[in-house]
């Protein structure tokens, strides 16, 4: 029982670094850009779900906020901090979206407190579920079907539609891509629209999760992020997808035989760092 | 000096390469040929190091360098020239010629962190780009010269490293027919001082008028070796650049 | 008077983090988020050293070799990671470090080392600080002139045109790991006998990130630049006081306006400046 219970954690994690690292994937895929600002994204989100939900009293205009929030800064950041940057060394995008983060998150530590928020009231939170005999609450179980859904929805967009067919094109050759008649600002505008959605509603969902939306919140999900999209082949998706979930697993398991030698994000790096060396060019990454 | 045996490669289920053997003597200039698709760069970048074969080995001077890595075997001697030039762009071209003239003093990372002393590297940097005919544009940096000077630029950082054998990678690609010429020219004058020269081309009419020897790939496999002149009228590689009609 | 002297002793040990952060970053174009690990582990190694009643000398020699053997490691590993990877592989380093030096018993978990004997005044420290500080700035003048600055420069720019040339990429960056990071020792092993206390939390992200700041700032390569940048933004809390509690958003938007509007940090300023105002030449 005791396993199943962590096999249960361990694949919810995975479904919430999975909404965070197919937004990365996605921008990797695009720009080659390491877009750890995401988290930024991802803690606005929660926030502004937050604040609606307490003020409103309702889930679905909290869920609406963060996306609208999301989508806003992550069409935003794009704009005003990659596009001028496009041309330059890959540190000075890297280095920018790092400046963007640490700025932000003191950013929100000044504005909402250092202790974060809670919801006055969380129904999903408090409403608990029998899978296979154990008890998860509604949050998790929403988790994994967003995560889901999500996943499902982008694999249909990516074969079915002009968009999804204009991204893969601009991500294998985007010059061709264009004289085809793809748009490329429209383009990267709605690979950021999608990824920043996913990071706001994952991040309302954490901080249901948690009960609690705090300034940091996003950091080490983003760091873990980039790790997962390093290891999983670096603008694979489904290479993202496999890794997010033995990420989760990995985290779940790892941390409780691991327990007197390292802390939960140390075995998660570890994990990576010591797949990679096996595997340098990811899990599902093409060789060199 | 050069020897191939039985080289092989396979990418994803497709034999790329189908045992080669090989052997070019020192003093030779010969011209790899064969149509496209026939797996002429991936033969040469199994010879350089680029790529690790599958199966079989390449000597140089009678040393196995199968495992070698690129840098090791230009530091044997074995020196190559790329298809697409990547000249170190934030440099000027006497500098990219000083970083390969110095190539005994940064042989030794700990022993190169001692050595401060340029001016014989600089010296010998600038013969070698008047030897190629650049030395005009000596001070100007790598972005800012046209393909021409970057690909005779090349050969001078190749004359540089004191090569004993230097492969080209279709040298003569992207440049118009008088540079073409010229270029061509400058190998059979580098072949006369003495350097070994195995030059992987496309540019059909050039190779036969300087090689002295033609090796056709087709398939991944060698398909004819010899005389150019003789190579050229044997009907399988006639049929093989051409097609069935002209065999 | 004491005052003065901290501030001069950690503004010393910031030039030291950075000028070896800039010999991996700068000259070597390896990428490296997790500085502040090589700083802690030669913290960690000296204070134990230390606390286990070895002199200070071998302390401080246990804490750079310490360092540079991970630094090694981390440069073996970056022959097998493309740059992107290299940046992440680097972080993750980062973490693992803080991580394991938490949960571990032996290294004080998250109470750390205390009690370190410190063997100097706090003017032997200082003094001592700036004089290594002042080595590693000649030092790292002087790589830059050799023909392991000419080589490095060759492998930041172009790997493959550099193995092409016959130089050994693989010897170069490990050796651009090593001297960094045996810096970071240095660094952290004054750092512990100082304070006689260390605590993993002073070895995280953010202080990889502020390390890199100070890197960025002075000018990705620019040794002199660096060290301006170590100086200015170890100075900068202390003269702007109220900025304590905004710091770290300070330092970001330090980071995003630096990258934004002058990715060469103050040194490419200082030579944008000179290049306005020579009189053009002719024929350059």
């Amino acid at each position: 029982m005791y396993y199943l219970d962590l096999l249960v954690i361990g694949l919810v994690w995975g479904c919430t670094y999975a909404m965070m690292a197919l937004g990365l994937t996605l921008v990797y895929g695009l720009l080659r850009i390491l877009h750890v600002a995401q988290a930024t994204v991802f803690t606005l989100g929660a926030y502004a779900g937050l604040l609606v939900a307490n003020g409103t009293g309702s889930l679905a205009l909290a869920f609406a906020a963060a996306i609208g929030a999301a989508c806003l800064a992550g069409v935003v950041i794009y704009r005003w901090v990659y596009e001028p940057v496009l041309d330059k060394p890959p540190f000075v995008p890297l280095v920018a979206s790092i400046g963007l983060l640490i700025a932000m998150e003191d950013g929100f530590r000044l504005v909402f407190g250092p202790y974060g928020l809670s919801f006055t009231n969380n129904p999903w939170f408090a409403t608990m579920l029998g899978v296979a005999g154990i008890q998860i609450n509604l949050v998790q179980a929403v988790l994994v079907i967003t995560a889901v859904l999500s996943i499902g929805v982008l694999a249909w967009v990516a074969s079915s539609t002009r968009l999804g067919v204009g991204l893969r094109a601009t991500v294998t050759d985007p010059a061709m891509a264009e004289s085809f008649g793809v748009n490329r600002v429209q383009v990267r505008t709605a690979t950021f629209l999608v990824a920043s959605a996913l990071a706001g509603v994952s991040g309302l969902l954490v901080g249901m999760l948690n009960n609690l939306v705090e300034p940091g919140m996003g950091g080490l999900i983003a760091y873990k992020g980039l790790a997962i999209i390093v290891l999983g082949g670096l603008g694979s998706v489904s290479g993202t997808l496999l890794a997010s979930i033995l990420f989760g697993l990995i985290e779940s398991f790892g941390t409780v035989m691991l327990d007197q030698v390292m802390d939960r994000d140390a075995v998660a790096f570890l994990f990576m760092l010591l797949m990679l060396l096996v595997r340098p060019q990811g899990l599902l990454g093409k060789a060199r | 000096m050069l020897q191939v045996v039985d080289l092989a490669i396979s990418f994803g289920g497709v034999a790329a390469v189908k045992g080669v053997s090989l052997t070019v003597g020192a003093g030779e200039f010969v011209g790899l040929i064969g149509p496209n698709g026939a797996g002429k760069t991936t033969l040469l970048r199994l010879m350089t190091g680029v790529l690790t074969p599958d199966r079989g080995r390449v000597r140089f001077a009678d040393q196995d360098i199968t495992r070698m890595s690129v840098d090791q075997r230009a530091r044997l001697g074995f020196v190559m020239t790329h298809q697409i030039v990547r000249p170190f762009r934030q440099m000027t071209l006497l500098e990219n010629a000083t970083l390969a003239a110095g190539h005994a003093l940064t042989r030794q990372p700990w022993l190169a962190l001692w050595r401060t002393d340029a001016r014989a590297a600089q010296v010998r940097a600038q013969q070698e780009l008047e030897r190629v005919g650049i030395a005009d544009a000596a001070h100007k940096l790598a972005s800012q010269v046209p393909l021409g000077y970057l690909k005779r630029l090349q050969v001078a950082m190749a004359l540089a490293l004191d090569p004993r054998f230097v492969m080209l990678d279709e040298p003569l690609a992207g440049l118009n027919y008088h540079e073409a010429e010229r270029f061509s020219n400058l190998l059979v004058d580098l072949h006369q001082q003495g350097l070994s020269l195995l030059l992987v081309e496309h540019n059909l009419g050039e190779v036969l008028r300087v090689a002295k020897r033609l090796v056709v790939i087709d398939s991944g496999a060698v398909l004819a070796d010899g005389v150019p002149s003789a190579v050229i009228a044997q009907p399988e590689v006639r049929r093989a650049y051409l097609g069935e009609a002209h065999a | 008077m004491d005052y003065y002297l901290s501030v001069a002793t950690f503004a010393a040990l910031h030039i030291i983090l950075a000028v070896g952060l800039n010999l991996v970053m700068g000259f070597c174009g390896q990428v490296s988020l997790g500085h502040a690990a090589f700083y802690g582990i030669g913290a960690y190694a000296s204070a134990l050293l230390s606390v286990a009643g070895w002199s200070f000398p071998v302390a401080m020699l246990g804490g750079m070799l310490a360092a540079g053997a991970l630094g090694i490691v981390t440069g073996l590993a970056a022959l097998r990671f493309r740059e992107d990877f290299l940046a992440i592989a680097t972080m993750a380093i980062g973490f693992i470090f803080v991580g394991t030096a938490r949960k571990l018993s032996w290294l004080g978990g998250e109470m750390g080392i205390s009690k370190i004997p410190s063997p100097l005044s706090k003017h032997e420290y200082a003094w001592l600080a700036m004089a290594a500080a002042l080595v590693l700035i000649l030092f790292s003048l002087h790589v830059r002139r050799s023909w392991m600055g000419r080589a490095f420069s060759g492998v930041a720019q172009d790997e493959v045109q550099a193995q092409t040339i016959g130089i050994d990429i693989a010897g170069y960056k490990i050796a651009a790991f090593f001297l960094g990071t045996a810096s970071a020792g240095f660094a952290g092993g004054l750092y512990a006998h100082m304070t006689q206390l260390i605590v993993p939390d002073a070895f995280g992200f953010v202080v990889s990130i502020s390390i890199l700041a100070m890197v960025v700032v002075g000018g990705v390569g620019s040794t002199l630049g660096v060290a301006t940048g170590a100086v200015v933004l170890t100075l900068m809390p202390e003269v702007f006081r109220i900025i304590n509690d905004y710091k770290l958003l300070v330092y970001g938007g330090l980071l995003l306006g630096v990258m934004m509007f002058s990715p060469q940090g103050l040194a490419g300023l200082l030579a944008q400046a000179r290049a306005a105002l020579r009189p053009r030449q002719e024929g350059v």
